[in-house]
C-alpha cells in the first residue's frame, strides 16, 4: 500500500496529473494556471510536462473558461476548469447554469458535459473581500450540476480524479483554508464513491455534519464535548449534490439529533436541505430538531472578523447543547 | 457603403454587380437551388407564424427578410463543418438537413432542443444571448487539439453583439487564432432597440479591435453571402483563424410574434427593405439571365406549399409528451432526487408507466 | 362535413380579450387554409388572424367592435373533412391533445399561465397507498395494566416516539427509553405515558406481556334465541335452561343426526396480509427468537370471534338440558403425534397477545411431540382448531372434540388467482372450514363467526391494533 503524506494542495496536484496522464482529452484551464502554476499552486508543473495545449493559461474571462470548456465538451474534451476564487465565479454562472447544467438535457443526451468545475471556497485565510464564499448552495440548487467538497488530502487526490471521470458536470469546492494542511494519502486505493458521505468519527449522542472547512472545527469540537461527556458522530457530507442520506440516517437512528455545520448563512442553505430530509426520514426518532449552525446572513465581512463569523467551537457546542436539552 | 464597405454581388433590381474582393463562382443550376431554398423556408417560415396564431405554437421568431443570409450561409458550409446556432436560424438548420418539424419543437414547448445536434453537425438552439459564440469557440479549440479540417460557424445578431460572451469569444479566438467564422446577422433592430445603440461603429469594424479579420455584406444577396462566407470558411479550415461576417440585413417582421413593431419603428423604413427583398432579386436574375420559365417557378411554389402543409400535419400531431420524459437525460449517471421523482410521479398516476 | 368552432387564440400579449376591427369575411364565405379572418386589436396592436380551417363560414361570435374573450368561440366554420383541418378546439381537453392553450391565461412569451382557480378536485391518487390503519383504540380506555418492563438488552436504536408524546413525557418526568411502544412499529404513544404514570402494579401473572390487554366488545350478543351478556361483562360460565325454540331446536337436531349433529361452514379468503404481516414481524429484532407462523393468527383471530360471539364458545350439556356458555376460551390445537391425535388446550387463551399466544402454541406443540403433555393441559377445550395446511391440504370437515361448540380447520396457504379491481393478481389464498354443533349454534352464528375469522385473516394488523 503505497501512503504518503502530503497537503491538500499537493493532493489535488497529484491527482491531477494523474488525471492528465490517463487520458489524453483532459484539459485544464484557467487564470494563471500554466506558468504560475496556479495562485494557490495547485497546478504547479503541469503545464511544464503536458504542455500549453493540455494546461491553458486563459484570458481573464471567467464566462470564457467555462463558455469554451463547453464547447470543448461537446468535441469530447473533459476540462477541469479552475475559477480562481470563488468570488469570482458569477460571471461564468451564466454559462454554468444555462448551458453547463441543461445541455445534457437539451440535447436528449447527445452531448456530455464532462467538464469540472474547481473552486476554491469558503474562509479562512485572511483575505480581502470576495476571496471568501460559499456559493455552494447556488450550484446546488440547479438541477444538471453535482457538487462535491474535499475535506482531507486523502479525499482531494481521489475525488478530483473521480470527478473528471464522471459524465456529469461537477463543481468542486475546494477549502483553501486547508490547502496546506498534511494528511496520509493512500494512492492505490480510493476510500469511497465520490457522491459517498463518510463518518469521521463514531459517537452515540449527536449527529453533526458538515463539509470542506468545517469538519476539522467540527471534529476539535467533538474532542471537547467527549471531555464534558457528550459523544458526537461525526459525518462528513463529502457530496453536496446528490446528498448521501443513507448513512446520515442511520447516525440519526441512533443518536435522535442533529447539527449542521456550514461557512454559509442558513437562509437557504444545504444545512436547510439536510434538516428538511432528514427529518422527514427520521421523525420517529427526533429527540430534538435539527439545528443549523451558519455564518450570519451578512455579506462576508472583512476578514478581521472572520474568525466570528465561521463557526467556531463554541458555536458548534453550543447548538450540541440546545439539542441535547430537548430531551424527555 | 457598396464596395469595400458593404460586399455586393447582386442589386435589389437582379443586376450582378463587381467587386474588388469577391467574385460568384455559381453556376445557374446552384443560383436556381438557392432561390428554391429561400422560397422554401421563407413559405415555412410564414405557416408557422400562422399555426403560432391559429394557438398550435407557444411562440415564433420569424426570419422575414433574412432568408439570403441565413441560405447563402448554410449552402457555403462543408458537410463536416459545425454550426452554433441561436434560436432563428432555421434556414441554417434547413441547409444542415434539420427536419422543418423538429426546428418547430422548441416552439411547440414539446422539447428545449428538438433534434440530434451531432448527427445535423448543427447546435441545439440558444436563447440565452451569446452563450452559443463562447460554446463556439471552444468547439473550435477541440478541433484544433484534434488537428481536424473543420470550420465551426457561429450565428448571433446585432443585439447580442453587445453581450459580455461574445466579445469574450472575440478575445479567446484571437488570442488562440481558433477556426471560427462568427457570422453576425444586423438586422438593424434588438427587439425595440436600434442598431445604433449596440454600437457607435459598424460592427464588422469590432474584429479589428480584437484583432481579426471583418467584413460586412450584403445580408439581402445570396450570392454575396455565399461567397464571403464560402472564403471565411476555408481560411478558418486551413488555419488562418476567426474572421467575423456582418450580415447587413433587416427584421422584415416581428422580433417574435408576441412582439409589435408597429410601436417603436415607422412604416416607411420597412417599405424601404421590402424593395431589397432577396428572393426577387435572385429570381429577376434567374430570369433575365438564365431564362427560367415561369413554370420553373410555380414548380418551386407548389413545392413550397406542400412542405408547408407536411410541416402543419406534423405539428399537429406533436403530441404532448409523457410527463415522465422530463426526468430523461436530466444526468448522464443515475441520480437519488431523479429516481424520486420518478417514483413519486408514477405513484401519483401521472405518468404512463415505467419509461 | 363537421362544424368546428375556432375559439380566439391568444396571440401572447398577456390578453384575456379583443377587440374585433375588421371582418375578412362574411357568413356563408367559402374560405382556404390561412386566408386572413379577422383584424383583432390587442392592447394597442392589431393582429390578423388566419384560418385554420379550408371550408364554409356558418357563423361569427361577433361583430366589429365587440371585445371578445380569448378561449371563447369566434367562428364556426363547416368543414370538408380534409387533412388539413386541425382537431376541433371545441372538445373537452384531452390529455395529449393539441389545444395546447386551453386554461391559460397569455403572456408575453408562450401559451400563457396556466389558470389555476376552481381546480378544487384531486385529479390523481397515490396508487398502492395503504389505508392509514387505524391506531386509536375503540374501546374505552381498559384497567391500565403495570408499565412493561423491557426484558430485552436496551435498544442500540433511539427510542421511536414523536415531539409532542416526548414533550409530554419530560413534562411528566416519564424516561421514553424505558417504555415500549405499543403504536405502529413499536412507536412510543401518548397513551403509553399516561399507562406509565398511572403505574399500576402488575398483576400476579409470571407471564412477561409486550402488548396491550385485550378487551372485546361491550355489547351483548345474540344466543339461542335471546341477548346474552358481553364476554367483558357477562360471567365466565353462564347456565342458560334448554326451553321453548332452543329446546324444539335441539331435540329436532337429535332426532335427525347423532348425539353432536355436526354442520359446517367454509370460506375461501385472501390471506396475503397475514403473510405479509408475519413477513415483516420477522424482520423486527426483538422478535427473532418468536417463531411466529400463520397458526398464530389463526389463533388469535378464533379468539377474537369468540369474544364478539360468546356463543360459539358454547357446548351442549344434554344431562342437565343447558347450553354452557364460556367466556374464557380453552383453545384446543389438535396435534399429529406419533402416538396419534391428541388435542391439548392453551388455557385462557383469549387473554394473549401475538407474542405470548406464539409462545403458548410452540410451547404446546412441543410437548405434544415429547409425550409431555399433562392430563390438565388435555382436559376443558371450548374451542379447537385443527391446521391441516401442512398437509398439503385445502380444508377439512372436523369431527368436534366432545364437549365443545366449534371447531376451525385451516388448510394450506398458497398462491391462487384472485380478483382485486377487476383484475386477476397472484395473491395468498387459504380455505376454512368450520364445524359446529347443530344443537346450540345455527349456521347464521357459525356463519358470522367465520366470518369474522376470515375478516381477521385478511387484515390481522388492523384487528390486532384496533380489536
Amino acid at each position: 500500500m503505497a501512503t504518503t503524506t502530503m497537503t491538500m494542495a499537493k493532493a489535488l496536484n497529484e491527482g491531477l496529473r494523474r488525471a492528465l496522464e490517463k487520458n489524453k482529452k483532459v484539459l485544464i484551464m484557467g487564470e494563471d494556471v500554466g506558468k504560475l502554476g496556479g495562485v494557490f499552486r495547485i497546478t504547479d508543473g503541469l503545464q511544464k510536462d503536458f504542455g500549453e495545449d493540455r494546461v491553458i493559461d486563459a484570458p481573464l474571462a471567467e464566462s470564457a473558461i467555462v463558455g469554451t470548456a463547453v464547447g470543448l465538451a461537446i468535441r469530447g474534451y473533459r476540462t477541469v476548469c479552475e475559477i480562481q476564487f470563488d468570488g469570482f465565479v458569477y460571471p461564468a454562472f451564466d454559462q454554468i447554469v444555462s448551458q453547463v447544467a441543461k445541455l445534457h438535457k437539451r440535447s436528449d443526451g447527445v452531448y456530455t458535459m464532462g467538464l469540472v468545475i474547481r473552486i476554491p471556497f469558503q474562509g479562512g485565510i485572511g483575505a480581502i473581500e470576495h476571496h471568501s464564499e460559499s456559493p455552494e448552495a447556488y450550484f446546488a440548487a440547479t438541477a444538471g450540476l453535482r457538487v462535491v467538497s474535499c475535506s482531507t488530502p486523502n479525499d482531494a487526490y481521489w475525488m478530483i480524479q473521480q470527478s473528471i471521470e464522471h459524465d456529469d458536470p461537477i463543481i468542486f469546492c475546494e477549502p483553501k483554508s486547508r490547502y496546506w494542511e498534511k494528511g496520509e494519502v493512500d494512492t492505490e486505493n480510493p476510500p469511497a464513491g465520490l457522491f459517498d458521505a463518510a463518518v469521521r468519527r463514531e459517537g452515540t449522542d449527536v449527529t453533526v455534519i458538515g463539509y470542506g472547512a468545517s469538519l476539522k472545527t467540527i471534529l476539535r469540537a467533538a474532542d471537547t464535548a467527549a471531555v464534558e461527556g457528550t459523544s458526537l458522530e461525526v459525518l462528513d457530507a463529502r457530496s453536496i449534490a446528490p446528498l448521501d442520506l443513507a448513512p446520515m440516517v442511520t447516525s440519526l437512528e441512533k443518536t435522535g439529533r442533529l447539527v449542521v455545520v456550514q461557512e454559509a448563512p442558513h437562509m437557504a442553505s444545504i444545512g436547510s436541505e439536510l434538516v428538511a430530509e432528514l427529518t422527514e426520514r427520521c421523525f420517529y426518532s427526533l429527540r430534538a430538531p435539527g439545528v443549523r449552525v451558519s455564518g450570519y446572513h451578512v455579506p462576508y465581512p472583512p476578514t478581521r472578523l472572520e474568525e466570528d463569523y465561521r463557526p467556531t467551537v463554541d458555536r458548534i457546542l453550543d447548538a450540541v447543547d440546545r439539542v441535547m436539552g430537548f430531551e424527555s | 457603403m457598396i464596395g469595400e464597405e458593404l460586399v455586393q454581388l447582386l442589386t435589389p433590381e437582379g443586376e450582378r454587380v463587381a467587386n474588388p474582393n469577391y467574385e460568384s463562382t455559381l453556376s445557374g443550376e446552384e443560383i436556381f437551388g438557392l432561390y428554391r431554398d429561400m422560397v422554401i423556408i421563407r413559405r415555412l417560415c410564414n405557416e408557422s407564424t400562422s399555426l403560432q396564431r391559429q394557438g398550435q405554437l407557444a411562440l415564433w421568431a420569424p426570419i422575414q427578410g433574412q432568408e439570403a443570409a441565413q441560405i447563402g450561409a448554410g449552402r457555403a458550409l462543408a458537410p463536416m463543418d459545425f454550426t452554433f446556432p441561436t434560436y432563428r436560424e432555421h434556414g441554417i438548420a434547413w441547409c444542415r438537413g434539420v427536419p422543418p418539424e423538429d426546428m418547430l419543437r422548441l416552439f411547440r414547448a414539446t422539447s428545449n432542443g428538438g433534434w440530434d445536434p451531432q448527427k445535423y453537425r448543427h447546435s441545439v438552439p440558444t436563447i440565452v444571448l451569446g452563450n452559443q459564440v463562447l460554446n463556439a469557440v471552444g468547439y473550435a479549440m477541440g478541433v484544433q487539439r484534434d488537428g481536424a479540417e473543420e470550420a465551426v460557424m457561429t450565428f448571433f445578431g446585432d443585439g447580442a453583439s453587445s453581450q459580455g460572451d461574445v466579445l469574450e469569444a472575440f478575445v479567446w479566438a484571437s488570442s488562440f487564432n481558433t477556426p471560427v467564422v462568427f457570422f453576425c446577422q444586423n438586422n438593424q433592430w434588438g427587439i425595440s432597440t436600434p442598431m445604433s445603440i449596440q454600437s457607435k461603429i459598424p460592427l464588422y469594424h469590432r474584429a479589428q479591435g480584437f484583432g481579426f479579420p471583418g467584413v460586412r455584406v450584403d445580408g439581402n444577396d445570396v450570392l454575396a453571402v455565399y461567397e464571403v462566407s464560402r472564403r471565411a470558411l476555408e481560411s478558418a479550415r486551413v488555419g488562418g483563424g476567426p474572421t467575423l461576417i456582418e450580415a447587413y440585413t433587416y427584421r422584415l417582421g416581428a422580433h417574435t410574434t408576441s412582439d409589435d413593431p408597429t410601436r417603436y419603428r415607422i412604416d416607411a423604413e420597412v417599405e424601404v427593405w421590402k424593395h431589397r427583398d432577396p428572393i426577387e432579386r435572385v429570381k429577376s436574375l434567374l430570369v433575365r439571365e438564365y431564362h427560367v420559365k415561369a413554370a420553373k417557378f410555380d414548380e418551386v411554389k407548389e413545392e413550397a406549399d406542400a412542405k408547408a402543409l407536411q410541416l402543419r400535419e406534423d405539428v399537429l400531431a406533436m403530441d404532448r409528451p409523457d410527463p415522465i420524459t422530463m426526468f430523461d437525460h436530466a444526468y448522464a449517471a443515475p441520480h437519488p432526487l431523479i429516481d424520486e421523482g420518478r417514483r413519486e410521479m408514477v405513484e401519483l398516476g401521472v405518468s404512463g408507466g415505467s419509461h | 362535413m363537421s362544424e368546428e368552432i375556432f375559439l380566439l387564440p391568444d396571440v401572447g400579449e398577456g390578453l384575456v380579450e379583443a377587440e374585433i376591427v375588421t371582418w375578412k369575411v362574411n357568413v356563408g364565405d367559402t374560405v382556404t387554409l390561412n386566408q386572413p379572418l379577422v383584424d383583432i386589436e390587442t392592447a394597442k396592436a392589431t393582429v390578423e388572424l388566419p384560418s385554420p380551417y379550408e371550408g364554409t363560414v356558418v357563423a361569427l361570435h361577433g361583430k366589429v367592435g365587440d371585445v371578445m374573450e380569448v378561449h371563447k368561440p369566434l367562428i364556426t366554420f363547416n368543414v370538408g373533412g380534409t387533412a388539413s383541418a386541425p382537431p376541433t378546439t371545441t372538445a373537452a381537453p384531452v390529455e395529449g391533445a393539441t389545444s395546447v392553450g386551453e386554461g391559460r391565461e397569455a403572456v408575453l412569451v408562450g401559451y400563457g399561465v396556466a389558470n389555476e382557480d376552481g381546480v378544487a378536485t384531486r385529479k390523481h391518487r397515490r396508487q398502492g397507498a395503504h389505508a392509514p390503519a387505524s391506531s386509536a383504540p375503540a374501546a374505552p380506555p381498559p384497567p391500565p395494566p403495570a408499565p412493561s418492563v423491557v426484558a430485552s438488552a436496551p435498544s442500540a436504536l433511539a427510542p421511536r416516539s414523536t415531539p409532542p408524546v416526548r414533550l409530554y413525557a419530560k413534562q411528566h418526568g416519564v424516561d421514553i427509553s424505558t417504555l415500549a411502544g405499543t403504536g405502529r412499529d413499536g412507536l412510543i404513544t401518548r397513551v403509553d405515558v399516561e399507562r406509565a404514570l398511572s403505574g399500576t402494579p402488575a398483576s400476579a401473572a409470571p407471564v412477561v406481556r409486550s402488548s396491550a390487554p385485550i378487551t372485546g366488545p361491550l355489547s351483548p350478543s345474540h344466543f339461542v334465541g335471546r341477548d346474552i351478556e358481553s364476554w367483558s361483562t357477562g360471567p365466565k360460565e353462564e347456565r342458560i335452561p334448554v326451553k321453548g325454540v332452543l329446546r324444539a331446536m335441539s331435540e329436532a337436531m337429535v332426532q335427525s343426526a347423532f348425539s353432536a349433529p355436526h354442520a359446517a361452514v367454509w370460506v375461501r379468503l385472501d390471506a396475503t396480509k397475514t403473510v405479509e404481516l408475519l413477513a415483516s414481524l420477522k424482520q423486527q429484532a426483538s422478535l427473532k427468537d418468536v417463531r411466529l407462523s400463520p397458526l398464530s393468527i389463526v389463533a388469535l383471530a378464533l379468539c377474537d370471534a369468540a369474544r364478539h360471539y360468546p356463543g360459539i364458545n358454547s357446548s351442549f350439556d344434554a344431562t342437565t338440558s343447558e347450553v354452557v356458555v364460556r367466556r374464557s376460551v380453552n383453545l384446543g390445537i389438535a396435534a399429529d403425534t406419533p402416538r396419534g391425535l391428541i388435542v391439548p388446550n392453551i388455557k385462557g387463551a383469549d387473554e394473549l397477545g401475538l407474542v405470548e399466544m406464539t409462545q403458548a402454541l410452540n410451547v404446546l406443540v412441543e410437548k405434544a411431540r415429547n409425550g409431555t403433555t399433562t392430563p390438565n393441559e388435555m382436559i376443558g377445550t371450548t374451542l379447537t382448531i385443527t391446521n391441516v395446511g401442512p398437509f398439503g391440504v385445502d380444508a377439512a370437515m372436523p369431527i368436534l372434540p366432545p364437549g365443545t361448540g366449534a371447531i376451525l380447520a385451516i388448510g394450506q396457504i398458497a398462491k391462487a388467482p384472485w380478483v382485486v379491481n377487476d383484475e386477476v393478481v397472484v395473491r395468498h389464498a387459504v380455505e376454512i372450514a368450520m364445524a359446529f354443533d347443530h344443537r346450540q349454534i345455527d349456521g347464521a352464528l357459525a356463519s358470522r363467526v367465520l366470518g369474522h375469522v376470515a375478516s381477521f385473516l385478511a387484515d390481522p394488523a388492523a384487528k390486532i391494533i384496533a380489536p
